[in-house]
C-alpha cells in the first residue's frame, strides 16, 4: 500500500471482489489513479471462497491471487479494506467520497503479519471465509493470499465485548495492535465511481428450505466448496458435518431460492448454479471415485462457452444421476445423521432416496443492504434489487459517471464479471479521457545488482499450495533436500509462496542472503512466472535468474495417490530446476513504440461499440466491415426480449459511428495480409476496389456469427418452415401467414447441443419466447407451442418465460431420444397443416399438433471467416469455430496472441446487451495498451549468431509469427530474428542444422544441464 | 406410445371453470413430490395440471377426484400455479357430465341431501338444533355478541356433537352472549364445492348468507376450519364481508381478555404428552397454528409435543375436498401415517380441530387398540382440564354410540341426527 493518505484521485473501485479487482487493474494500466475500497478486510470478493472455477476447473485461488498481488504492487492503486462508503457527493468529473475505515485494530503500517496475534488469541470464532464450517481466532488473517496480509480483530473479541482480554496487544513486537482505534472519516476526491458490490448468496435458513439450519447434513453450495478446497474447514477431505465421515452419495438440490414466485424467494434464474453444480459433481467425484451423485433440477442450463460438454462430462461419470424434478426433504434418519430425498418421476410416482449428505445450489441475490447502497449512490435499482441499466449500455447506473461492474447488474459468471470491468474502464476512460495519465505514478525498482563476477548462489523456495502440494509431497523433506544441493545457498517452505508477504520475503531474502539466481518449486509458470519475475526485481536481479520447478501439475495433482514416490520426483524436479538455473544470464527486455491506433474487424453492434469505446478515449479506429452496409446480424433484430428496438438503437450506432471523427469506416472490405506485432501491426485490406496498409497498435476481431440454415424438419422443402431469425422478420412486415396461422409449433435447439455442433446456441429459447409473446400479442387466440429440452432463460429472462407461459403459450419438453417429427398432413377439416409429433414423458403419451407454421431455433453458427482470420491474426479458434480467448475465466476478452482482443458473437452466441458489455470490455482492454508509448517484449527470443548461418532457409520456413526474415548483406545472406514477434517457441532452433539460432533462456547449455541433472542420480523411487 | 391430440375446447371450458392456473406450470414436480397421496400410492398432480393445458383431462378417472386440497402443493409452487383451482375446475366438469367413479359415488348423495336438507348426511334440517336439546342455549337475536354457527358434523355427527356441547360449555362458562340459527343454518357448501358442484354451493352459500343478513348477524364463530375458509374466504364472492372468527381463536382472545380463566398449575402427575395436528384450512390455508398450540400449553398437566410433519408441512388427514365422503381403501388413508405420526411423537391425545380431521383419526384408533393416542378436539382437552380430570381418562360427555366412521353411510348420519342429547 503506498504511503500517505493521497485524497486526490481519478476513479473509486467499490468492492473488491474479482470484478473490482479487474477494473482496478485495467483502469491503473490506462493511466488512472484508483482506489479500491472493500469492506472485508481483504480483497477478493466470493471467488476466493471457490475451490475450482467451471469449465476448466482451475484452481479459482490460483487464478486470481496474483491479481491481488498485481493490486497491491501496482503504482496506481490504493487498497482501502475495512472500508464503507458513507457519501457521495458532486457529479460526474467531480465526486466527493466520504468513507469510513472501519477499525481492524491492527495498524496495517505497522503489522508484518507474523500471526504471533493469532497463535496467543484465545477466543476461537467461527470463521467466515470457510462458512462458519470451522473455527478461527477472533484476530486472524482472513485467509493465507489475504492482501493486505495483515490480521484484524473480530467483533467478538474479548476486549472489545468487556475488556477482558488484550494478550495480543502484549504479544506484538511492533506495537501494530491497536485495541482503541476508533472508525475514522477519509474524503477522497474521484472523476468516475465503478460499483462493483458483487452479490448477495441466497440464505435457506431465512425460510427454512430444505431443513438447512436445523439439518446438519444439509449444506449450501457454497459451503460446500469450502469443504472441497484444500484450505477449507478439512484441508479438502469432503466431511459431512454431522460426525466428519466421508459422504458416500450426496445429493445436489437445484434453484434453492430461485425461478420462483414464492415469498423470500427469486423470480428469475441465477445463472450460474447448474455449471458450478456440475462442477461440484466433477470435483466430488475426483476426491472419492465411489461416490454416488443425484442432481435434481428443472432444466439444464449450460448455456456458456463450453458448459455443454462440461455437463455432459459430469452426467457421463460413473454414479451420477440427473433426475428432473424439484425435491423434498423427506427425513433426516437420526441414527446416521442421513437425510432422504423425495424426488417426481416421469412414469414410476415419487420416489425416496436416502443420501449422506444434501448439497443446495443457493441462488444470487443483490448485494447486502442494497438499498442503502443505492441511496448512497443515488442510483437506481431494478425491481429484483439488483442495479437498473441500460440494456443498451448496461455498464452505465441511473447516475452519469457511476458505472457498474459484475454480479451487481444481475447475476452472472466470472468471465462476464471481468468484462464488465474492462468495460467500466472504457467508459470511464471516455468521460475521464483529459486526466489521463496525470497522477500515473511509474513503478520504481531497485537498481539490477551486476551479479556477473559473483558465484552462483541460489536459493529454493517450496510451496505447499495450501494443502494442494503439501498433501502428497513431503515438503520439509523436499525442502531439507534442496538446501544440500550444489551451488543451494538458501532453501525455505512457505504455505502459499504467492501470497504478499511470502513474495516480499523472497525480495528480502535474495538481497541478505545475496542470492542470484532463484528456483521457486510450487506451480505452474502460465500464471504465476511473472509474478516472481516481479520478485526478482524487487529483490535488486535480473529477473531471467528465475526458474520455477512446477511439482503441482507435475507432480503433486498427478500422483496424489503416490505420496513417497511424488516426493521423490519433487526431489528430482527441484534438483533440474537448480541445475538449469546455474547457467541462466541475465536478459534484458525492450520497449517497442506503441501506434495508438486500433483495427476493429466486423461492423456490427460489437465492432461498433467497441469502435466508440475506443474513440470516445480519444483513440484512432478503423472499423473494417465485410458487407456494404454496417449492422451484422442485428439488423435482422427488431426488438430485444425486454422490448428495447434494437432497429432504432442500430440506427443511433451508425450515426455516432460515421459522425465520430476518429472512426475511419471500410465497407465490402477483405483483409488480405496482416503481420506485425503488438503495439506495431500491419494489416492490408481491399476495400471497394482500393488496397490500403493500415498501421495499427490494438486488433480487434468482432466478427459475429450466422444463423445456422437448418436441414431438419422439412426446413427448405416446406415453406410453412422458418426459423426465429425469418419468423421476427415476417412478425415485423405484418406477413400475412403468420397473421392468419391458428397454430404454431417452436422445435428448440435445431443443429446444435448434438454430434458436429456440440454447444447451446444461448439466444434461441430467449428468442423463441420473444417472438411467442409477440404473437400472442397480435392473436391471443393462436395457439402456440414450443418444444424444448431445457429452457434456458438465464438470469432475469426467466420472468419473460413465465409472462409466455401465462399468456397460454405451452412449453413441452422432449429428449433426444424422442424428437419432434414433422411432416405434412390435414387436420380433421380437411385443411393442410403440418402435423408435429412429439413424445412426452410425463403423459406416457405422444402428442399430435396440428400446425400451420413451424418455426424452428436454429443455432448459432460462428462466422465462416473464422479460420481465415485466425490464421491471418495468428489466433486459435476452438472446435465450434468460435474464436478462443486467452483464459476462459479472467482474460475473457483477450487472446493469447498479445495486443489482439475479441468481442461479440465471435467469441460465442450472445445477445445484444452481452455483446454491447464485451465489446467495451475489448475496447477497455485495448486501451490497457494504446494507452502506453511503449510496450515490453520478452528477453527470451531468438537470436542468430550470423557466422554459423548458412542461409537455409530452414527456420524461416518452421516459424509460425513470422519472426524471421532474410538480413545480412547482398553477398551473405544471414536469417535475422524480429525480437517483437518471436514468441520463443524454439522450432527454429531444432530446424537448425547448423546450431546458428539459439533461444535465450533455452539455451542448449541450460536445456543440458537440467537433463544431466535429471540424469545424474538415479531416479531416487 | 399412444398419439393424443391437444383439445383446444376442453382447455377453454376449463379455463371458464376457473382452473386457468395450469397455464403456469413448468413441470418441475414440485407438485408430486408434496402431494400426501405419494406416501401411500402413485398419484401424479403434475399430470393432471398438464393434462389440463392441453385439454386431455381423464374426467373418467379416479384420478381426478383424488386431490384433497389440502393446499400443499399450491403453497410450495415455484411458479404460482393453484392445483386446487385446476381439480376443482376439471371436477366442475366432470360433475356437468354427472360422471363419477365408484370411489366417489356417494358425492351425489351428499348433494342430493345438500339440496334438500342442508347438510350431507341426509339428516333432517329440523333436527339441526337437536343437539343442543336442554342446554338451554338461545336462538340468536341480533344484538349478541357473536353467532355459533355449528356446522353439519358438530350438530348430527354423534362423536362431534360432544364438541359442538363443549364448545358451548366453555363459551358459557366465559359468559359470551351467543346463539344459534338451528334449522335456519345451511351447510357452509365448501366441500361440495370442491367436488364440482358449483350451483349447490352457491345455493347454500346464499341460504346462508339470507339467514345472517335476516338475523342481523357480525361476527360468525365458527368450529370447522372448512365453514371458516369459505366464510372468511369465498363467501366475499357474492359482496358480503362477515366478521369470521375461530374457535381457536376465539377462545385466545377469551383467555386474553381473562373472561375465560384457565386452571392454573400443575395436576400432580407426570404431564400428559399432546400434540396437535394443524388443519389443512386453518393451517395452510389460513395462517392460523398458533392459537390452538397457545391454549393447549396453557394447560396444567400437558406437554405440548410436535409432530414430524407440523404446521405448514401438517399431513393431510384425507378428508378434505370432499374425500370426507369418498371411499379410500385402508392402504391409502393418510390418517393412518398421521396417527402413526403422533405415535412416534409419544403423544397420549392427538388434538386438532377439524370435524373430518377428528372423525378420520379416531378410524385409524380403532385398529390401533392400547396404543392409540386420544383424538379430541381442542375445546375438549380445555374443558376437562377445566374439570380437573386427569387426562388419561375417557373424554367430557362420553357417548356409547361409536363414533362416526363413515360419513358417506349417510344413514348412520340420520341416526345420529335422531340422536338423544349426551
Amino acid at each position: 500500500m503506498s504511503n500517505g493518505r493521497s485524497t486526490l484521485g481519478d476513479v473509486m473501485v467499490v468492492g473488491g471482489g474479482i470484478s473490482g479487482i479487474q477494473a482496478a487493474l485495467d483502469l491503473a494500466s490506462s493511466g488512472y489513479k484508483v482506489y479500491l475500497v472493500e469492506k472485508n478486510p481483504t480483497i477478493g470478493g466470493k471467488m476466493a471462497q471457490l475451490d475450482k472455477t467451471f469449465p476448466t476447473n482451475d484452481c479459482s485461488m490460483c487464478i486470481e491471487s496474483p491479481k491481488f498481488i498485481e493490486c497491491d504492487r501496482h503504482p496506481n492503486i490504493e487498497i482501502l479494506t475495512y472500508t464503507e462508503v458513507d457519501t457521495v457527493e458532486g457529479e460526474a468529473g467531480d465526486f466527493q467520497v466520504t468513507l469510513t475505515r472501519k477499525p481492524r485494530y491492527v495498524n496495517e503500517d505497522l503489522c508484518t503479519g507474523c500471526t504471533v496475534c493469532t497463535e496467543y488469541c484465545p477466543l476461537n470464532i467461527p470463521d467466515p471465509f470457510n462458512q462458519e464450517l470451522s473455527e478461527n481466532k477472533a484476530t486472524h488473517i482472513y485467509f493465507s493470499q489475504a492482501v493486505p496480509l495483515v490480521p484484524y480483530i473480530d467483533e467478538r473479541c474479548l476486549y472489545l465485548e468487556d475488556g477482558r482480554c488484550s494478550i495480543c496487544e502484549g504479544v506484538c513486537q511492533n506495537k501494530a495492535i491497536d485495541l482503541r482505534q476508533r472508525p475514522e472519516k477519509q474524503v477522497i476526491k474521484v472523476g468516475a465511481i465503478i460499483l462493483s458490490p458483487g452479490y448477495g448468496v441466497f440464505d435457506p435458513q431465512l425460510r427454512g428450505d430444505y431443513g438447512y439450519g436445523t439439518i446438519k447434513n444439509v449444506v449450501t453450495s457454497l459451503d460446500f466448496e469450502r469443504l472441497l478446497c484444500s484450505t477449507g474447514p478439512h484441508e479438502g477431505e469432503i466431511l459431512r458435518p454431522s460426525d466428519k465421515t466421508h459422504p458416500h452419495k450426496i445429493a445436489w438440490i437445484h434453484c434453492v431460492g430461485s425461478r420462483q414466485v414464492l415469498e423470500g424467494g427469486h423470480s428469475y434464474c441465477s445463472s450460474v448454479c447448474c455449471s458450478y453444480i456440475q462442477k461440484q459433481v466433477i470435483l466430488a467425484k475426483d476426491h472419492h471415485a465411489d461416490t454416488e451423485a443425484f442432481v435434481f433440477h428443472n432444466d439444464i442450463r449450460s448455456y456458456g462457452k463450453d458448459f455443454e460438454r462440461f455437463y455432459r462430462r459430469a452426467e457421463s461419470l460413473p454414479g451420477v444421476t440427473f433426475v428432473r424434478s424439484y425435491v423434498e426433504i423427506g427425513r433426516e434418519v437420526p441414527e446416521t445423521g442421513n437425510v432422504t430425498v423425495r424426488f417426481a418421476t416421469d412414469s414410476e410416482g415419487v420416489k425416496e432416496e436416502e443420501f449422506d449428505l444434501v448439497v443446495l445450489g443457493v441462488g444470487l441475490g443483490p448485494p447486502a443492504d442494497v438499498h442503502g447502497l443505492a441511496r448512497q449512490f443515488d442510483i437506481e435499482l431494478n425491481e429484483h434489487g439488483f442495479c437498473k441499466t441500460n440494456p443498451m449500455n448496461p455498464i452505465e447506473t441511473s447516475r452519469p459517471g457511476v458505472f457498474v461492474s459484475g454480479a451487481f447488474q444481475g447475476p452472472m459468471d466470472i468471465p462476464e464479471s471481468v468484462v464488465t470491468a474492462s468495460g467500466a474502464n472504457a467508459l470511464a476512460g471516455a468521460l475521464l479521457k483529459s486526466r489521463r495519465g496525470l497522477l500515473d505514478t511509474e513503478r520504481v525498482y531497485p537498481e539490477e545488482r551486476d551479479v556477473s563476477e559473483e558465484e552462483v548462489r541460489v536459493g529454493v523456495f517450496t510451496c505447499h499450495c495450501g494443502a494442494n502440494i503439501g498433501r502428497v509431497v513431503d515438503i520439509p523433506e523436499v525442502t531439507e533436500y534442496a538446501e544440500g544441493l550444489d551451488k543451494v545457498v538458501h532453501a525455505e517452505e512457505g504455505l502459499f509462496i504467492c501470497s504478499t508477504d511470502a513474495a516480499a520475503s523472497i525480495a528480502d531474502t535474495i538481497r541478505e542472503k545475496e542470492l542470484n539466481r532463484v528456483v521457486v518449486a510450487a506451480c505452474t509458470p502460465r500464471t504465476h512466472e511473472p509474478l516472481f519475475r516481479d520478485t526478482l526485481r524487487e529483490g535488486g536481479i535480473n529477473q531471467y535468474f528465475f526458474d520455477m520447478a512446477n511439482i503441482r501439475e507435475h507432480c503433486s495433482w498427478v500422483h496424489s495417490k503416490q505420496k513417497e514416490e511424488a516426493t521423490a520426483k519433487a526431489k528430482d524436479i527441484i534438483r533440474m530446476s537448480v541445475a538449469r538455473t546455474v547457467g541462466l544470464e541475465p536478459l534484458q527486455e525492450f520497449e517497442l513504440p506503441v501506434n495508438k491506433a486500433a483495427l476493429v474487424v466486423g461492423g456490427g453492434v460489437a465492432g461498433m461499440t467497441s469502435a466508440l469505446g475506443l474513440a470516445n478515449q480519444g483513440f484512432q479506429v478503423h472499423l473494417v466491415e465485410k458487407d456494404e452496409t454496417l449492422g451484422g446480424m442485428a439488423r435482422r433484430i427488431r426488438t430485444t426480449l425486454e422490448g428495447v428496438d434494437v432497429q432504432a438503437h442500430l440506427r443511433e450506432l451508425i450515426r455516432q459511428v460515421y459522425a465520430h471523427p476518429l472512426i475511419h469506416v471500410l465497407h465490402a472490405a477483405t483483409i488480405t495480409e496482416a503481420s506485425g506485432y503488438v503495439g506495431n501491426f500491419v494489416t492490408t485490406v481491399e476495400a471497394e476496389g482500393q488496397v490500403r496498409t493500415i498501421h495499427h497498435g490494438a486488433t480487434i476481431l468482432a466478427t459475429g456469427a450466422a444463423e445456422y440454415r437448418p436441414t431438419e424438419y422439412l426446413y427448405g422443402e416446406d415453406e410453412r418452415v422458418l426459423t426465429q431469425l425469418e419468423l421476427e422478420e415476417r412478425l415485423a412486415m405484418e406477413d400475412e401467414t403468420v397473421a392468419r396461422a391458428r397454430s404454431l409449433v417452436m422445435i428448440q435447439c435445431v443443429g446444435c447441443r448434438e454430434e458436429g455442433r456440440d454447444y447451446c446456441a444461448r439466444v434461441c429459447c430467449s428468442q423463441a419466447i420473444k417472438n411467442a409473446l409477440k404473437l400472442k400479442t397480435k392473436n391471443p387466440e393462436m395457439d402456440v407451442y414450443v418444444l424444448y429440452r431445457d429452457m434456458r432463460t438465464y438470469g432475469f429472462k426467466e420472468d419473460y418465460y413465465r409472462e409466455a407461459a401465462e399468456k397460454g403459450v405451452r412449453f413441452l419438453h422432449w429428449e433426444p431420444e424422442g424428437r419432434p417429427e414433422v411432416e405434412p398432413g390435414r387436420d380433421e377439416t380437411g385443411q393442410p397443416v403440418l402435423q408435429v409429433t412429439v413424445p412426452n414423458a410425463i403423459l406416457g403419451q405422444s402428442l399430435a399438433i396440428d400446425a400451420d407454421l413451424v418455426v424452428l431455433s436454429a443455432a448459432v453458427a460462428p462466422s465462416q471467416g473464422n479460420p481465415e482470420l485466425a490464421r491471418l491474426f495468428k489466433v486459435p479458434v476452438n472446435p465450434d469455430g468460435f474464436f478462443q480467448e486467452a483464459h476462459v475465466k479472467l482474460r475473457p476478452v483477450d487472446f493469447g496472441a498479445d495486443g489482439v482482443f475479441l468481442c461479440g458473437s465471435a467469441h460465442y452466441p450472445k445477445h445484444i446487451t452481452e455483446a454491447v458489455s464485451q465489446a467495451y470490455g475489448a475496447a477497455g482492454r485495448a486501451v490497457t495498451l494504446l494507452s502506453h508509448d511503449t510496450v515490453t517484449a520478452s528477453g527470451s527470443v531468438c537470436e542468430v549468431e550470423p557466422a554459423a548461418c548458412i542461409a537455409c532457409g530452414a527456420c524461416i520456413d518452421v516459424c509460425t509469427y513470422d519472426a524471421i526474415r532474410w538480413g545480412g548483406t547482398k553477398a551473405a545472406k544471414k536469417a535475422e530474428v524480429i525480437p517483437a514477434l518471436c514468441k520463443g517457441d524454439g522450432l527454429c532452433c531444432s530446424n537448425c542444422p547448423t546450431s546458428a539460432i539459439v533461444l535465450r533462456h533455452y539455451t542448449d547449455e541450460e536445456v543440458f544441464n537440467q537433463i544431466d541433472a535429471a540424469l545424474s542420480e538415479a531416479w531416487s523411487s | 406410445m399412444e398419439t393424443v391430440a391437444p383439445f383446444a375446447e376442453i382447455v377453454t371450458e376449463i379455463k371458464e371453470a376457473g382452473g386457468d392456473a395450469f397455464t403456469y406450470c413448468y413441470q418441475c414436480g414440485k407438485c408430486d413430490v408434496v402431494c400426501p397421496w405419494n406416501r401411500v400410492t402413485q398419484f401424479s398432480i403434475r399430470k393432471i395440471m398438464v393434462q389440463a393445458a392441453l385439454g386431455l383431462p381423464e374426467i373418467e378417472l379416479d384420478e381426478i377426484w383424488r386431490c384433497t386440497t389440502c393446499g400443499r402443493c399450491p403453497s410450495l409452487c415455484p411458479r404460482g400455479v393453484d392445483q386446487i383451482d385446476v381439480s376443482v375446475a376439471i371436477r366442475r366438469i366432470a360433475a356437468a357430465y354427472d360422471v363419477f367413479p365408484a370411489s366417489v359415488a356417494a358425492y351425489s348423495t351428499a348433494a342430493g341431501s345438500l339440496a334438500a336438507d342442508g347438510n350431507p348426511l341426509s339428516a333432517e334440517r329440523g333436527a339441526r338444533a337437536a343437539w343442543s336439546d336442554g342446554l338451554g342455549i338461545k336462538p340468536f337475536a341480533e344484538g349478541m355478541e357473536v353467532l355459533f354457527y355449528v356446522g353439519c358434523y358438530y350438530s348430527y355427527d354423534p362423536r362431534m356433537k360432544n364438541v359442538a356441547v363443549a364448545t358451548a360449555e366453555l363459551l358459557n362458562a366465559a359468559g359470551v352472549e351467543f346463539g344459534i340459527l338451528g334449522s335456519r343454518e345451511s351447510c357452509c357448501g365448501e366441500s361440495i364445492r370442491k367436488t364440482g358442484h358449483e350451483d349447490l354451493f352457491k345455493e347454500l352459500a346464499r341460504e346462508n348468507i339470507k339467514a345472517f343478513i335476516d338475523a342481523g348477524v357480525k361476527r360468525i364463530l365458527v368450529s370447522s376450519p372448512h365453514c371458516y375458509h369459505t366464510f372468511k374466504n369465498e363467501y366475499p364472492e357474492f359482496m358480503v364481508s362477515f366478521d369470521v372468527v375461530h374457535i381457536s381463536e376465539f377462545l385466545a382472545e377469551l383467555v386474553e381478555a381473562r373472561r375465560l380463566e384457565l386452571p392454573g398449575g400443575t395436576n400432580g402427575g407426570p404431564p400428559t404428552r399432546v400434540t396437535y395436528h394443524d388443519p389443512c384450512y386453518l393451517g395452510r390455508h389460513n395462517g392460523i397454528y398458533d392459537p390452538p398450540r397457545e391454549l393447549l400449553e396453557l394447560l396444567p398437566g400437558l406437554e405440548l409435543v410436535e409432530m414430524a410433519d407440523a404446521r405448514a408441512d401438517s399431513l393431510c388427514c384425507g378428508g378434505g375436498g370432499g374425500r370426507i365422503w369418498a371411499e379410500t381403501s385402508k392402504e391409502e388413508r393418510f390418517s393412518d401415517l398421521r396417527v402413526g405420526q403422533a405415535v412416534e411423537a409419544g403423544a397420549r391425545v392427538l388434538a386438532t380441530s377439524c370435524p373430518y380431521c377428528i372423525s378420520n383419526f379416531e378410524e385409524t384408533t380403532l385398529s390401533l387398540g392400547e396404543d392409540a393416542p386420544r383424538i379430541m378436539d381442542v375445546t375438549e382437552v380445555i374443558l376437562e382440564a377445566m374439570k380437573g380430570a386427569t387426562a388419561e381418562s375417557p373424554p367430557t360427555a362420553p357417548d356409547d354410540s361409536p363414533p362416526e366412521n363413515d360419513a358417506s353411510e349417510a344413514d348412520a348420519g340420520a341416526t345420529a341426527g335422531n340422536g338423544g342429547t349426551p
